[in-house]
């Protein structure tokens, strides 16, 4: 019986992966000995001859010419000698397992993920920790004081030992991230820049050509860019400021006939708060113009859902509070609590009055996503259809007037928070730049503090950091 | 514009320059191939087929088959190079560097500045370096993260055909010794090349995808792992900076820290053990310049702490894998 | 010199497994299936058994890139060496090493190796370690042609001689150093066994195609060694029948070089043609033999293939002794 194998594409050389069988210089089952060139294979490199290693025949072709392969793929059933029958030559073809010859490691399937730790029982049941489990000293003081289960924790130390910041970690909530999202890709040529350089070029419109880099070899870097923002002459046309046309203007209350409308539950309460707040709490304001040209430009510029002035304004606010702890407070008795993180309400004008959603966490959102939780907690406060935790608590607010055509006010801040930022609306107005003058849109600003808690020094930081943020928006 | 692969890109770029300037020599085991046999020269042309032809056109003075020794091979292109010669010797495994370290390390690298800075060492070292063949544990290795910590060493990565072109032309046109590092894996990747002149400067990375959510920063044969993995991330909103190092050394570090100021999350993908690599070297700057933009540890996506393992299996889960770099991006990302 | 019947039968075993070992795995190669690059002994059969039918497994041998030969010789186990190549778990380094490094220490072999001209300074440790264990013991290191250019070929050879260790340089010179000639490559007119004598240690030389010529002129030198001689050369003069990786197409070879090599230089069919001339053995035995063979190499293979693959679990283990 003859003794049938697989004749497979060879590889010539360390990284063929594939050839193409030009053409077979053998016929099917026609005998063949030992040296007959029976194939011509090309590479990309090379035509290549396969002579015949042994006396025999080709019981059947499969590969056709022209056919392009991987390297050890099946291109014919060679025999030793004798004819084979079907069966045979079937049960070859279909027991052939074609082996895996490409470069290894370039598998996508992520590899499984470290257990997540599971979140640990709320409060402080710290299970004891046993002998013998590898953890770091403050690890286990920290485990302890927040009762976390470190039985659940997949250490990251060497051999699994358990640190601080895996019990630290543990210990928190899950958070989903907030993303920022892909940006398009920036000209990779032209004159010799930093990547940020390129992107930023690209965002504010500023030729990267006419630029001379103060980086090594006359990089142009981020900064290079930023300062021709700066020293660019605005178009003020380029970027108007909100029309302020759509605002309601107040009627006059006519002379004579007088409505008196009962005031609402709401209505009281509010006035309640606002009576004390304004009677007990030493309100002291600071006040500072900013320039909004840029910011304005970056909102136009934006690509799909433009976010409002005042999502930008959310998430300046936010990051502002960030740098100056010391405004996002709120008071309670002889206690000043301070957060870690700020949770903005915006007043929302109703029918039924002020309501005050809170954005939480604005300075970790992006612009973004601000835009989409206010455009939802506003349609849901005009609707009434809040909760009590979308807007009670809340580290810091503010007020947006600009829609109705406001230039600048002072509010009253809503207890027991520190601090209310007051904001009207961006109207071009001549400022000194670098002793050029410029008309630009600018917006007028006005912090009210609670002085039990806040000093003018403090307010003053926050708006220095505040109109930072607006004046180069790309940080926010 | 034409389009060619890497192994081409170098080829013809060996070719144009040596054309250019014949000051240039190549030397290595078997870059012809066949000398002292009946079959005769050319017989392979580098076994990695990057410098086929060469010896036909330029001859058996400048490109020179030598014996197997890599100490030899390497110092005699450091000696060449200080006597005015600009020879390219290649290394037909990054691995050898072991056998040759000395003339690079204590030697090459140093000349410089020994001797005050007086003399030059324009010597270029092809290695070519890399898992995925399966060659186990002294033919896989990457050794970049050796010779960038090397004062002295320019430390070259080329990830793309226009790349191989630009920064071999920039070693060859330069007057420093440049470690240049070509990936087993990447030679058939195919690419249009800029015709005539091209030079890509050493220390400008390449922003090969560009997000805001984290940036990764990688180099080699991980820069297409990591963009597969940004596929992934893509569909669910997750941006990345993906950053092409291109050269180790001298390192980007500008644009390492630009992206990670704005997302504030770092990924470095390294295919090499973790310790002292060049993933441990990036995440150190990161950490050191740019702590208080951090949201979360800087994550390193490295081998384990062991040798290039021989089986299929084994090498798999050794190599760095474009799902071993989406979950570093979204451990990064669900850092709380 | 004499050898007994056995002896005689034993050798041939040895040649012919290597010599099945190896056109196997040229044959499985092809398939894909074995991954990475493979360097196979075909043709070199003499010089490993000649060399290492004097030894037992507490003399040791280091070896080369192109190493199977030398493993069987030495007596490693077939089947974990097949397993080995294949990549498996149960393979005689666990699928870690493959073709390149298979080691096994209880039988005296200290390691294949990827680097060229990497072992002979190991074999002057170990000869310097039998050296102080005074129990007659010696170590060879295999160097081929191409790794007698190597400067630590070089200085091993300098150190052993200073050292006065029983080491054994044996060079088996294929011609071919990967694709390039010896005669381009060996400065030394193609002669390696004069270097060796120029170190200042005695050098012969012997035909690596003729089982009996390698193995006496072994004997000789290996008299010399034990008998406190110190270290000593052997340049083999032998044949690669394949190339210098599977899958090198090999233009360097000349016009009818390889028939003129499977005819002429074949050291099994010297072998069978010698013993079957002197009426010394019954060929129809070493044709049963063949056929023993022929069954290991088959079972080898099909185990090897259906051996379970590594756990990648276990990539990172076996770094220490002790972590």
């Amino acid at each position: 019986m003859a003794k049938l194998k697989p004749f497979t594409m060879p590889k010539w050389g360390i990284e063929m992966s594939e050839g193409t069988v030009a053409e077979w210089m053998v016929a099917e089952n026609a005998p063949f000995t030992k040296g007959t060139v029976l194939t011509l294979i090309e590479t990309d490199k090379i035509t290549n001859e396969v002579e015949a290693e042994a006396d025999g025949r080709f019981v059947k072709l499969i590969a056709k010419p022209g056919d392009t392969v991987q390297v050890g793929a099946l291109l014919a059933v060679l025999s030793d000698g004798g004819e084979a029958s079907q069966a045979e030559i079937d049960a070859l073809i279909a027991g052939f397992v074609q082996a895996d010859t490409s470069f290894t490691g370039d598998d996508a399937t992520p590899a499984p993920a470290p257990a997540p730790t599971p979140p640990p029982p709320p409060v402080p049941a710290a299970p004891p920790i046993p002998d013998g489990v590898a953890i770091s000293p403050a690890a286990r003081a920290q485990a302890q004081a927040a009762g976390v289960d470190v039985s659940a924790i997949h250490g990251s130390g060497r051999g699994g030992r358990i640190t601080a910041q895996d019990v630290d970690q543990a210990a928190r909530p899950d958070t989903a991230p907030k993303l920022v999202g892909s940006f398009p890709s920036s000209p990779s040529d032209g004159p010799y820049a930093s990547p940020m350089a390129r992107r930023l070029s690209v965002l504010h419109d500023v030729a990267l050509d006419g630029l001379s880099g103060t980086g090594p070899k006359g990089r142009i870097r981020k900064a290079d860019v930023l300062a021709a923002v700066d020293a660019r002459t605005p178009v003020p046309s380029a970027s108007p400021a909100p029309a302020p046309s759509a605002a309601p203007v107040p009627a006059p209350v006519a002379s004579g006939d007088v409505d008196v409308l009962p005031m609402s539950s709401m209505r009281r309460t509010i006035a309640r708060r606002l009576t004390e707040a304004k009677q007990i709490i030493p309100h002291f304001y600071v006040r500072r113009r900013v320039r909004a040209d840029r910011l304005l430009a970056l909102r136009s510029a934006a690509q799909g859902k433009r976010p409002s002035v005042n999502d930008y304004l959310v998430k300046a606010c936010g990051l502002a509070l960030m740098e100056v702890p010391a405004v996002n407070v709120q008071v309670h008795g002889h206690e000043i609590h301070r957060f870690g993180r700020a949770d903005i309400a915006v007043a929302v004008a109703t029918e039924k009055g002020l309501v005050t959603p809170i954005v939480t966490g604005a300075e970790g959102r992006s612009v973004a996503d601000i835009s989409v939780v206010m455009a939802a907690l506003a349609q849901r406060a005009r609707a009434g259809q809040l909760k009590a935790e979308e807007f009670t608590g809340g580290s810091f607010s503010l007020s947006n007037l600009g829609g109705f055509g406001v230039e600048q006010f002072d509010a009253i801040i809503n207890p027991p928070q520190g601090a209310i930022l007051a904001v009207g609306t961006a109207r071009p107005e001549p400022i000194d730049d670098d002793g050029a003058i410029r008309i630009v849109p600018v917006l007028h600003l006005s912090l009210s503090c609670d002085h039990r808690a806040i000093d003018g020094a403090d307010g003053g930081r926050f708006m220095a950091a505040l109109a930072n943020l607006l004046e180069h928006p790309e940080l926010l | 514009m034409a389009v060619m692969n890497i192994r081409e890109a170098i080829t013809r770029t060996l070719a144009a320059e040596m054309e250019r300037d014949e000051s240039i020599i190549v030397l290595g085991e078997d870059v012809v191939g066949g000398a002292g046999t009946a079959g005769g020269q050319e017989a392979i042309g580098g076994i990695w087929g990057t410098t086929p032809g060469l010896f036909a056109k330029f001859g058996p003075d400048r490109v020179i088959d030598t014996p197997i020794s890599e100490s030899a091979i390497v110092g005699a292109a450091a000696g060449a190079a200080l006597a005015g010669k600009r020879p390219v010797a290649e290394l037909m495994f990054a691995d050898f560097v072991g056998v040759s370290l000395d003339q690079l390390w204590n030697q090459m690298g140093k000349f410089r500045y020994m001797f005050g800075g007086k003399t030059r060492c324009p010597a270029v070292v092809r290695l070519i370096y890399g898992a995925g063949m399966n060659a186990a544990a002294q033919h896989s290795q990457s050794v970049y993260a050796m010779m960038t910590a090397m004062p002295g060493l320019k430390t070259v990565l080329p990830t793309t055909p226009a790349d191989a072109k630009g920064l071999l032309t920039e070693a060859l046109r330069g007057d420093d010794p440049v470690m240049f590092f070509e990936h087993k894996a990447l030679y058939g990747v195919k690419g249009e090349v800029p015709d005539g002149d091209h030079r890509q400067r050493f220390g400008e990375a390449r922003m090969v995808r560009e997000g805001g959510d984290v940036t990764i920063v990688t180099c080699g044969r991980m820069v297409s792992f990591s963009e597969k993995a940004c596929d992934k991330l893509n569909a669910d909103g997750i941006g990345v900076d993906l950053i092409d190092l291109r050269t180790t050394s001298p390192l980007d570090e500008e644009a390492i820290l630009d992206s990670v100021e704005q997302t504030g999350r770092l990924v470095v993908v390294d295919e090499s053990p973790p310790r002292c690599s060049l993933a441990s070297d990036i995440a150190s700057i990161v950490a050191a310049k740019a702590f208080s933009s951090l949201k979360a540890p800087p994550q390193m996506v490295t081998g384990p702490h062991a040798p290039i393992p021989f089986a299929r299996e084994l090498e798999r889960a050794w190599v760095p894998s474009p799902g071993k770099i989406e979950n570093a991006v979204r451990q990064a990302l669900a850092y709380r | 010199m004499q050898m007994s019947r056995d002896e005689l039968i034993g050798a041939y075993r040895r040649m012919a497994t290597i010599r099945q070992f190896e056109m196997r795995l040229h044959d499985e190669i092809k398939s894909g299936e074995i991954a990475g690059f493979t360097h196979l002994y075909c043709g070199q059969e003499a010089a490993a058994v000649g060399v290492c039918d004097h030894l037992d497994d507490d003399d040791y041998i280091v070896s080369t890139h192109r190493g199977h030969g030398h493993c069987i010789a030495k007596g490693c186990d077939v089947k974990g060496m097949m397993k080995e190549i294949y990549g498996r778990r149960d393979g005689l380094c666990k699928g870690r090493g493959g073709s390149m490094h298979i080691a096994d220490l209880s039988k005296g072999m200290l390691g294949a190796n990827g680097i060229v001209g990497a072992g002979a300074p190991q074999a002057v440790g170990a000869a310097l370690s039998a050296k102080l264990d005074r129990k007659g013991k010696v170590a060879i290191a295999f160097s081929g042609d191409g790794a007698c250019n190597q400067g630590t070929t070089f200085e091993a050879m300098n150190m052993a001689v200073v050292l006065k260790v029983p080491a054994i340089f044996v060079f088996e010179n294929n011609h071919y150093s990967e694709h390039t000639g010896v005669d381009y490559a060996v400065g030394t007119n193609r002669d390696i066994a004069s270097r060796a004598e120029a170190f200042g240690m005695k050098a012969w030389r012997a035909n690596g195609c003729d089982y009996f010529d390698t193995y006496s002129t072994m004997r000789e030198l290996l008299d010399h060694v034990r008998g406190g001689g110190g270290p000593a050369a052997i340049e083999l003069d032998t044949e690669r029948f394949y190339g210098h990786f599977e899958g090198d197409p090999q233009r360097y070879r000349g016009p009818g070089e390889l028939d003129r090599l499977w005819a002429e230089r074949d050291c099994l069919k010297n072998f069978r043609a010698r013993v079957g001339e002197g009426g010394l053995l019954d060929l129809a035995e070493l044709d049963r033999v063949d056929a023993e063979v022929s069954q290991l190499i088959d079972e080898a293979t099909s185990e090897a293939r259906a051996a379970p693959p590594p756990d990648p679990a276990h990539v990172a283990e076996d770094v220490y002794v002790e972590y």
